[in-house]
């Protein structure tokens, strides 16, 4: 018998609650719908880190994202993977990453695969290179000095930032540019496209082939093909323009954002139907390959998206609500069919482990997760909090000084989440069963029971991994760290040892 | 003030890494001395503690500790 091959198909921003196999009413996820009949599906999968940079060395090599340190970011060189692993135990391996620029060979995700593709640098051979367009362009020298004048009053500056917007909006008129030319990354069908060209010339050895999909990343440009399916004909190249314009004002309320909010949402349901659709088509090609029954599949995503639920937009980690720390998790393996586990948290610091355990390969030692096969398979996952972790207002992780900052740690259990501040050394308690959407935390006093189970939990983690911490991962990682550092560095350009 | 130390190095290893850091550095003492500095540097541990204590404050609060 052949041994089983393994699909890990992670979409960026993609919530839990926007797949309809989760419940949601919109129909944009036909096919992964029909997949879950025949998964172990989550309902309550968590990330272990949010945003992508804190979420993936979880999910591909089972560690917590700042427990090798806050400053180190991605994976170390030679930590061990789920695709170093793999390789060792001789699958082929590839990665087809959709322009993530923190899934790069510099933050160490290179590691353990053949074939890697990141979509940063130059076309590949069929791929659509769509021109990068930046909605609004840098101010002129007139109107930085109007800006500079405008700020001396709380009217003027908000008439001027008015004003300045429609004219932004006028000049773009001018260029008439299709969803495709205003798109950021590659859509789903062209990683889609790539991943089957790889499957195609496979032989008969047992593969890895992640693809990570941005196509509900914000700007929110999906195919036109793609709304014309979900009956949108309304929204223009055009329109989508000014949306995504709009809904990234920094200078405007949440009451005004709110106008444009289902328009905003159809682009993103638009771009988690065409990921849906490819992934399909993906799935067709295995079955024509005839790899399909021997395959584990597995769909999830690195976190979830804001649309202005808690007044917040996008993925950016000041808090921790559950739009962005839950997000869908199916595993579609042989002989496992229609298990669903409910209202027990799954961390996907546990995916990677248990993954290997499905395909009869060891689990690396470095590896903070554990197996939960067996008990996935008994619809019966142990009671244990899952813990996320990022650090608060950290939206540019190339900065050192934005990473040197207080963290942000939520413990979810099925019943409660505890969101601890670490900034302002504040913390909020949520009673997940009866406030589900995190209106009101409750009030000190309140299910002290669960707070303190949580806060021990809490306790836990950071001893756990501020003090097992693997020195030898630590060092390799400054080490590459300071290499790429030294190597950008312009010969002679300065006297001065001091980087920034 | 400071004191220096003397450290031995094989030779064709200093003249391999001058010729790698190509005039990046004014030359190989003051790159390895940056080098140290960096990999040294513990920015993070002190708020480790500080979270650490949060939780254990809080904990203590509540008469759990």
């Amino acid at each position: 018998m052949r041994k089983r091959s393994l699909v890990l198909v992670t979409v960026d921003c993609l919530r839990a609650d926007h797949v309809g196999f989760l419940g949601y009413k919109r129909q944009v996820t036909p096919f992964l719908d029909s997949l879950a009949e025949d998964s172990a599906v989550f309902t309550q999968a968590i990330v272990a880190g949010a945003p992508t940079y804190f979420s993936f060395p979880a999910i591909m090599a089972s560690r917590y994202a700042l427990s090798l340190g806050r400053d180190m970011l991605g994976i170390a060189p030679n930590e061990p993977t789920l695709a170093t692993a793999l390789r060792e135990s001789g699958y082929q391996t590839a990665a087809f990453l959709a322009g993530n620029p923190y899934l790069t060979r510099r933050f160490g995700y290179r590691q353990g695969f053949d074939q890697f593709h990141d979509f940063l640098g130059a076309a590949l051979p069929g791929e659509r290179q769509a021109p990068i367009v930046h909605a609004d362009k840098r101010p002129s020298g007139l109107n930085r000095r109007l800006q500079a004048a405008s700020r001396r009053a709380r009217l003027t500056a908000a008439a001027y930032d008015e004003l300045y917007f429609w004219y932004c909006q006028w000049r773009s008129t001018c260029e008439n540019l299709s969803m495709d030319e205003l798109r950021r990354y590659p859509a789903a069908d062209v990683i889609v496209g790539q991943a089957c060209s790889w499957l195609g010339q496979l032989g008969d050895q047992p593969f890895f082939l992640w693809l990570h999909l941005m196509d509900p990343h914000h700007p929110y440009y999906p195919p036109q093909a793609a709304l014309s399916s979900l009956g949108v004909l309304d929204i223009s190249a055009r329109r989508a323009r000014f949306l995504n314009s709009f809904w990234d004002r920094g200078d405007i309320g949440s009451r005004r954002l709110q106008r444009l909010r289902a328009e905003i949402l159809l682009l993103y349901d638009a771009g988690v139907y065409w990921v849906d659709k490819q992934i399909s088509r993906l799935a067709d090609s295995l079955r024509v390959g005839q790899r399909w029954d021997e395959t584990v599949f597995v769909v999830t995503a690195d976190h979830g998206e804001e649309f202005l639920e808690h007044d917040a937009r996008y993925h950016f980690p000041e808090s921790l609500p559950e739009q962005l720390i839950r997000v869908p998790l199916l595993v579609r393996a042989p002989g496992v069919t229609g298990v669903r586990i409910s209202k027990q948290p799954f961390s996907l610091i546990h995916l990677a482990p248990t993954l290997l355990e499905v395909l009869d390969v060891a689990v690396p030692e470095t590896f903070q997760g554990q197996s939960r096969w067996k008990q996935i398979v008994a619809a019966d996952l142990p009671s244990e909090p899952a813990i996320v972790e990022s650090i608060e207002a950290c939206n540019n992780p190339f900065r050192l000084e934005d990473r040197i900052r207080p963290r942000l740690l939520a413990i979810r259990d099925r019943e409660c989440k505890l969101v601890i501040h670490f900034s302002d050394e504040t913390s909020c308690l949520y009673d997940l069963e009866n406030d589900p959407g995190e209106r009101s935390a409750l009030p000190i006093g309140a299910r002290t029971r669960e707070r303190v189970r949580l806060l021990q939990a809490a306790r836990m983690h950071l001893k756990k991994t501020n003090h097992n911490r693997n020195a030898e991962l630590i060092l390799r990682a400054r080490v590459d760290e300071l290499r790429q550092t030294i190597e950008m560095r312009r010969p002679a350009a300065t006297t001065s040892p001091v980087l920034t | 003030m400071t004191q220096y130390r003397t450290v031995r190095l094989p030779e064709d290893l200093c003249a391999q890494t001058e010729k790698w850091l190509a005039g990046r550095f004014d030359d190989l003492e003051s790159f390895l001395s940056f080098l140290l500095q960096e990999l040294a540097r513990d920015d993070g541990s002190k708020l480790d503690q500080a979270e650490e204590q949060l939780v254990e404050q809080r904990l203590r609060e509540l008469g759990y500790i």
